[in-house]
């Protein structure tokens, strides 16, 4: 799982129905407002960065965003991460598992 | 994950995103951020991926990279990340991580058809010191290669560049930055004598006009993007942008014009804005008379291809035969000023950088034939568009420039340098800014932006090109060898004056036999370079050893008889240089995976390999020739080394690296590691510090020349985030040659161009030298006349369409990194073929369509695609090049640009039919 704060900067006078169209979102969070300049700092939880591009994305295009980009990333967790020891099978020698299998082909 | 924990995790990180852009939170918000972060480690840091350099805090915990975040404090991006910059910390952890050096053998031994098996350190590096022993002894110097990089960092690229220069005496190094800075270089070099741009980043909240040229800023410099459309949106009105391309683009979205022109008349239309201020007197003559001279060269040139057809498919002979002889087209005719059909034997191949001052007249005369009727009707690109509306949007281009009460700022990337005549069109860029004066000050300047993270940095900087030496000298110029001798303490003649192989030569000489030892550092030439099937074929088939320094398995590693497993960029401690002059440092976070080492580790293991009396003795380099140097021939200088203390006995190792003064540099440096581990040092267990000593040491060549670095404890301290060199007085230089900011202008100047290189010219007209004697131009920038030249090749019957590569977004070059994550290869799953619907329509072909693309070289497969984000116009054809599956350099064309040998990769020919 991944979780990534974002920056949108919006419209002030749409600021209000903004945030609500954004709270709509799958795995959007409206967090801290900043009335004067119309920006937004939100959280989008996704079960992989694809989804999180999407999103963006799709954030990106709404009428009345004027830009929005990613300011913060965690992915302490994200299952797809890889541990920070080699497993070991792939330390085995005597297999030379170690080499991908297409490097050979 | 619990959802208390997950709550917990989301509040802290919107709080701390928040406190990052500088958006208030609450007390409350702020203890959230303590609690979730409280095992987390954050450092300031430098993104891997672009020439932008966004800093980026990295936050670890048990020794794993668990966060990031743009760097609040980072003047390049205040906070922000693209996309891209996200992954800097998930890079390293790839499932195909390559974690042990893998050898090709049979029954235990090396064998070039072998298969790749797992070996030691000690039996990888004991093969290659073997085969490049070999090697060298038979061939000599000029008989190995390194392919270097513009992702080195700047320890890096000292290292390996010393080694090669210094100790094997070999100029064959040279850096993938030729695929895509290498225009701009020499075009820095000839028009203002030193390299890199004058102005800064700020730029863009100072200017009021920016205009982009074969630059998709959105996509490929977005956080630049981001600050440009901040700029606009904040004075919509009054700022203007305008977006040159071939193929509309994200950037034209918020441009108030898009230029759609035909490939390679950018030529033209540069020309046709001079003959405008020329002609509306325009010119700012007090600024032009004071600081700038007038220049042209030779047009017949070649376009860098081989000279001989000899080793070309049978196919690809027509294009070939351009090498010798051009029949000039109508239109090259008049922007020549010579008869179409005339036949032009190319005879300046060997000498295309000539070039000689001509007068203000002459360059008038020069520009008088790009005139708005013929300029228009030759670079109108998009079919559907009115003559009248690309006419109209083009003088408004020139109003835009001539405007005196605007500023203007030009951006452009491989657009304007991966082209067939690259030098020409980025000179042509200085030339409008000069003529107007609009260079080197506030919110005026042409800037050449960067691809990878240090181009500049190290690939320039640093010098590991064919032909420099660190800070901006060469190894042709006898005082810039003399001087790098006395600083590196060799003998007088030990460096190699004759210029080394560029990749594309290194590439072929890998072909011709010519070079049988190659290594590969940082990069990925056989997938990153064109006419690709050529390479993999002499790589394979040939007999030589190619050794690739890799962390995944790429292209080229497949492809290698021996790969090193490399440590990545927080597995190590780094220095790079971004496209505003801005070096930045920062520190190892992470331990590299298994038995990954660092670069600079396995340059100087090797280097231990190697006894003066091997590399130091009488050397021959066939085709030198230079004045105190027998032809062919570097001289013995053991002798002179004895003198100096040293024995024949000692290694590479001691003399280039581990140096008595570099010793002194100690390793524990708690003042500036706190607690961060540098694996290099561990690994070479002398307790000295080579990346601090490296760079220590490679700083000298820059100080009181014109391209002062701060010192390592400077760039490595929690609270710098950069400095723009040069770095005077412990002063960045915010726009060079500017008196007020660039304390190298004399007092009293104003301006001066005071670039060393390339100072002293002969005297002529457009058509040619007058007076041999060279007239010296001290302090002047030069305005170079340049003409359009038709690309060499062009759509025709058989091969009907445009086609051009580029980046996305989410892809960075070859993808080795960014397809590694395998979020971000689903979203842009397998690479397209983005195609007017009305051509596929002409062809029977569908959107998702499986399409064969064929040039004159090869084919490739790929996935139709006629909508979506790159719309080429009618008879375009556009294809990004991250993809391993999707070989896109197999149809591309291996012109370069004769002076910078710089690949175009934009301008091919192709037929693209259904599979
Ligand atoms: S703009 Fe370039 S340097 Fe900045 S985060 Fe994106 S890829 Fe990295």
């Amino acid at each position: 799982m991944n979780i990534s704060a974002i920056l949108a900067v919006v419209l002030p006078e749409k600021l209000d129905t903004m945030v609500t169209t954004l709270n709509q979102l799958p795995g959007v969070e409206v967090h801290h407002i900043e009335q004067d300049s119309g920006r937004l700092i939100l959280t989008q939880e996704a079960e992989s960065i694809d989804d999180e591009i999407k999103g963006l994305k799709m954030i990106k295009k709404l009428p009345g965003i004027i830009m929005a980009d990613m300011v913060q990333h965690y992915f302490g967790e994200d299952e797809h991460s890889y541990p920070p020891e080699l497993p070991d099978e792939l330390n085995d020698q005597s297999e030379a598992v170690c080499v991908p299998a297409f490097l050979n082909e | 994950m619990e959802i208390t924990r997950r709550t917990l995790l989301k509040a802290s990180v919107a709080a701390s995103a928040a406190a990052t852009v500088g958006i208030p939170i609450s007390e409350v918000a702020a203890k959230t951020v303590d609690e979730a972060e409280k095992d987390w480690l954050w450092d300031k840091s430098v993104c891997r991926f672009c020439g932008t350099g966004c800093g980026i805090m990295v936050a670890t915990q048990d020794g794993r990279i668990v966060a990031t975040k743009g760097d609040p404090d980072a003047p390049v991006n205040r906070g922000l990340n693209c996309i891209k910059g996200y992954f800097n910390g998930k890079i390293q952890y790839g499932k195909d991580r390559l974690t042990k050096p893998l050898l090709r053998m049979t029954d235990g031994k090396f064998d070039k058809q072998g298969k790749f098996q797992a070996v030691s350190w000690d039996r990888a590096m004991d093969e290659m010191e073997k085969q490049f022993k070999q090697v060298y002894k038979e061939q000599g110097p000029h008989g190995v290669a390194i392919f270097g990089s513009g992702q080195y960092t700047i320890p890096e690229g000292y290292a390996a560049a010393k080694l090669m220069k210094a100790g094997f005496r070999s100029n064959n190094i040279d850096p993938n930055a030729r695929h895509c800075m290498a225009s701009a270089v020499v075009a820095f070099i000839q028009s203002f004598g030193i390299d890199e741009p004058s102005g800064n980043y700020d730029d863009i909240e100072y200017t009021d006009t920016v205009v982009t040229w074969g630059a998709n800023m959105a996509e490929c410099h977005p956080i630049l993007w981001a600050r440009v459309s901040d700029r606009k949106l904040g004075d919509v009105d009054n700022v203007k942008l305008i977006n040159l391309t071939t193929c509309s683009n994200q950037t034209s979205d918020i441009a108030d014009s898009e230029i759609i022109f035909k490939p390679g008349t950018d030529l033209a239309i540069w020309n046709y804005i001079a003959r405008e201020i020329v002609k509306r007197d325009a010119v700012d003559h007090d600024f032009v008379n004071k600081h700038c001279v007038f220049a042209t060269g030779p047009y017949d040139i070649g376009y860098g291809m081989r000279p001989t057809s000899k080793y070309a498919f049978e196919a690809e002979k027509d294009i070939q035969a351009k090498e010798l002889e051009v029949v000039l087209d109508a239109d090259e005719a008049i922007a020549q000023r010579r008869r179409a059909g005339e036949r032009v034997k190319q005879k300046n191949t060997k000498a295309p950088v000539k070039h000689w001052q001509i007068s203000f007249d002459e360059f008038k005369r020069g520009v008088e034939p790009y005139t708005l009727d013929f300029v228009a009707r030759l670079s109108k690109g998009d079919p559907d568009e009115s003559l009248a509306s690309h006419r109209q949007k083009l003088q408004a281009l020139a109003d835009a420039y001539i405007d005196d009460q605007r500023k203007v700022v030009s951006f452009w990337t491989m657009g304007m340098n991966q082209h067939y005549r690259g030098s020409w069109v980025n000179e042509q860029a200085y030339m409008v800014h000069l003529l107007l004066g609009k260079q080197a000050k506030p919110g005026d300047g042409a800037f050449s932006l960067t691809g990878q993270p240090s181009a500049c940095g190290t690939a320039r900087e640093v010098g590991t090109f064919a032909h420099r030496l660190p800070a901006d000298m060469v190894v042709a110029n006898p005082k810039h060898r003399a001087r790098s001798e006395k600083l590196w303490k060799l003998p007088p003649k030990t460096l190699n004056p004759k210029v080394g192989a560029h990749i594309m030569n290194i590439l072929r000489g890998l072909e011709d036999g010519k070079i049988k030892f190659a290594w590969v550092q940082v990069n990925n030439p056989f997938q990153a370079s064109a006419n690709a099937n050529h390479w993999i074929k002499a790589a394979r088939k040939m007999d030589n050893f190619i050794v690739c320094s890799d962390p995944y398995p790429t292209v080229s590693a497949k492809v290698a008889d021996l790969i090193l497993p490399t440590a990545m960029i927080f597995e190590k401690w780094g220095l790079y240089g971004n496209a505003e002059r801005r070096t930045q440092g920062w520190r190892q976070q992470v331990n590299a995976p298994g038995e990954a080492r660092t670069d600079v580790w396995q340059a100087l293991e090797f280097s231990k390999r190697f006894k003066l009396k091997e590399v130091w003795g009488k050397q021959k380099i066939p085709g030198l020739k230079s004045k105190g140097f027998t032809d062919g021939e570097l001289p013995d200088v053991l002798q002179q080394a004895k003198a100096m203390g040293y024995s024949p006995e000692d290694s590479l190792y001691d003399v280039l690296f581990a140096t008595a003064q570099n010793r002194k540099v100690a390793w524990p440096d708690e003042a500036v590691a706190k607690g961060h581990a540098c694996n290099t040092a561990e690994w070479l267990g002398e307790g000295w510090f080579p990346e601090k000593a490296l760079f220590n040491e490679y700083r000298e060549f820059g100080l009181g020349h014109e391209h002062d670095l701060a010192d390592f404890d400077t760039y490595m301290s929690d609270d710098n985030r950069g400095l723009k060199w040069p770095v005077v007085d412990g002063k960045e230089t915010e726009w060079r040659f500017n008196e007020k900011y660039d304390p190298y202008v004399t007092k009293g100047a104003g301006f001066e161009f005071y670039g060393k290189a390339l100072k002293a010219t002969p005297v002529g007209d457009l058509d040619g030298v007058t007076d041999k004697k060279k007239k010296p131009l001290p302090g002047r920038a030069k305005i170079f006349f340049r003409p359009y030249a038709a690309p060499p090749e062009q759509p025709d019957n058989n091969y009907d369409l445009w086609f051009s590569t580029g980046r996305v977004i989410e892809h960075w070059h070859t993808g080795t990194m960014t397809r590694r994550v395998p979020e971000l290869h689903r979203a842009v799953p397998t690479a397209q073929l983005f195609m007017h619907p009305y051509d596929a329509k002409q062809r029977g072909l569908k959107r998702n369509d499986v399409v064969v693309v064929e040039s004159r070289r090869g084919v490739f497969k790929a996935l139709l695609e006629t909508q979506g984000r790159n719309r080429p116009a009618k008879g375009y054809t556009f294809a990004p090049f991250f993809d391993e599956s999707v070989f896109v350099n197999k149809v591309c064309l291996d012109v370069t640009c004769p002076m910078s040998k710089e690949t175009d990769f934009k301008k091919a020919a192709v037929k693209v039919y259904k599979a």
